[in-house]
């Protein structure tokens, strides 16, 4: 089984180092799609099968508090697992987007091997559903 | 048979009875490398992390070196028949045992050295114990792959 991944960032080095982290955590991926903010992604979501959604919160355009707001509020995109990237590190907007179901945290910069285990769990949950 | 690996040394083998271990990893770094196909392992014990400091030396003594200890072991492992895919490794050390101010942090450049090696050239650490201000002694034993490490009388595996 391999999975559709959507990496949300503005900035396009981050999207490369995510991407090369899937690639070295051996992360079966068929589509990797990139989004520069929000908007893109959600245009992205809606038209296509996307497993998992790793995003930054600073954005322009549209930020990654937006983004899942109105991810939340529609009925298939509320539930795909979303992980959260970024240096914003405010407990309160952490818990509140928890509250709106995203799954994990990585603070960055982050070391290649947290991501490895955060998508590893949450895609293994899947599985296992 | 026991190896032990001095510091700035290198130790690989295939030999499934061996164990290879160092000790007192203060602010050093011991990265194990172990192949569970070939069945070939091997341990370096870097002193500092960047070799351009003393380029004679690196060469002599390249384990002395994060940057030239790394391709020293894995290229001594690709000699026993490991392969880079295959390659499992673990790290341990990095502390700041006897500078606990933080002046020189050799600990932290180190670490910082190993994970731009590792990221360069496409290699994750599978298990790691580092930092904090604890000696480590690092065993890897060779039947099994497993890589314990032992601090202020405990053993846990990596």
């Amino acid at each position: 089984m391999s999975y559709n991944i959507l990496v949300v960032d503005d900035s396009r080095t981050t999207r490369a180092v995510i991407a090369k982290t899937l690639k070295l955590a051996e992360v079966p991926v068929n589509e990797l799609y990139q989004a520069e903010n929000g908007a893109e992604a959600l245009e992205i979501l809606n038209g296509n099968w996307v497993d998992l959604v790793l995003a930054d919160i600073n954005m322009p355009v549209m930020d990654g508090v937006e983004m899942i707001d109105r991810m939340s509020k529609d009925g298939l995109m509320k539930t795909v697992p979303v992980v959260i990237v970024s240096t914003e590190g405010s407990k309160t907007r952490i818990e509140e987007m928890r509250s709106k179901g995203v799954r994990a945290y990585v603070r960055k910069p982050f070391a290649p091997e947290v991501v490895k285990k955060i998508v590893g769990d949450i895609l293994g949950d899947q599985n296992a559903e | 048979m026991n190896h032990i690996v001095g510091i700035s040394e290198i130790k690989v083998t295939d030999q499934e009875d061996d164990v290879v271990l160092t000790y007192s990893l203060g602010s050093c770094l011991g990265i194990t490398i172990y192949d569970p196909v070939a069945r070939v392992g091997g341990m370096v014990h870097c002193m500092l992390p960047l070799s351009k400091i003393d380029q004679v030396k690196a060469r002599k003594k390249p384990g002395m070196f994060v940057d030239t200890g790394i391709p020293a072991l894995f290229e001594a492992a690709y000699r026993l028949g490991a392969t880079k895919e295959r390659i499992i490794l673990k790290a341990a050390g990095a502390s700041r045992i006897l500078d606990e101010k933080g002046t020189f942090k050799i600990g932290d450049r180190n670490y910082a050295t190993l994970r731009k090696i590792l990221w360069k050239n496409n290699i994750l650490i599978a298990s790691e114990d580092v930092g904090g201000a604890v000696s480590r002694t690092m065993y890897l034993e060779m039947d099994t792959g497993r890589v314990i490490i032992k601090s202020q009388g405990n053993n846990t595996e990596l």
